[in-house]
């Protein structure tokens, strides 16, 4: 979980992640959305691939790459256990109140 | 002659032209700044192959080589999707001596404007890394590499 979180962390993984997050694009494809070198998007690239955000498929000499969904969907799930939480902590303090409301 | 489509980078590195020259024909010290392997042909003509990171393999031909003063090759990257193709663009070094050390200046033609900044930043990660290896110092594992 903490891989994903800093992998996620970093807005230009965020922006590759929106990328391929429908569709599978090549790493060449990827980085002319940015202005920063071919080597450059590889290591976001291989973080993102090392957190299990985004697949990685060869085809030939190319290498096409895709959001990992149901990863992402992991993150989304443990971010929503906080307000599973809060959801309890509020349900609690509603049935200790004898009144049954706020004060 | 250069334009303003031009990459130029000018670098002052604390070694002799005669020791950095060598990190643009010797494979065992282009892996040491700029590439995780690399195969290099280094005469008028010859190809050179060099793997960046591991996933991003650049090709290119060696046009002109005068040690320890000048290297000039073309540059691109051997994926089919990569708007700067192999032979898509020219690279030329030149060293001149200053004081104990060398002026590297480098000019970068060719390259498409929609990625030049990319380029020029791909520059400005590697020639730090050029020179900290010239100079004796270990530049250490490139971020932008896989593990090797």
């Amino acid at each position: 979980m903490e891989t994903a979180l800093k992998a996620i962390a970093e807005p230009r993984r965020q922006e590759i992640l929106r990328l391929v997050w429908s569709q599978e694009r090549t790493a060449g494809d990827i980085a002319s959305h940015f202005d920063v070198s071919r080597p450059a998007i590889s290591k976001h690239l291989r973080v993102l691939r090392e957190a299990d955000l985004v697949g990685e498929r060869r085809n030939g000499t190319q290498r096409l790459y895709r959001a990992r969904t149901d990863s992402v969907l992991e993150l989304r799930r443990f971010l929503e256990t906080f307000w599973d939480e809060s959801l309890l902590v509020i349900k609690e303090a509603a049935e200790s109140d004898p009144k049954g409301g706020r004060r | 002659m250069t334009t303003s489509q031009d990459i130029v980078r000018e670098v002052v590195i604390a070694a002799p032209p005669e020791a950095v020259f060598p990190y643009f024909i010797d494979p065992d010290k282009m892996i040491v700044w700029k590439a995780v392997d690399a195969t290099l042909d280094p005469r008028p003509g010859g190809i050179f192959r060099i793997d960046v990171t591991g996933h991003d393999v650049a090709r290119g031909q060696y046009v002109e080589i005068d040690p320890p003063h000048r290297v000039v090759f073309t540059f691109g990257w051997e994926s089919e999707d990569s708007p700067l193709p192999v032979g898509g663009s020219t690279v030329e070094i030149t060293l001149v001596p200053e004081g104990d050390g060398t002026r590297v200046r480098l000019v970068h033609s060719g390259v498409p404007a929609e990625i030049r900044a990319g380029s020029s930043g791909g520059w400005d990660h590697y020639l730090p890394r050029l020179a900290a290896a010239a100079e004796g110092r270990d530049p250490g594992p490139d971020e932008w590499a896989d593990a090797r």
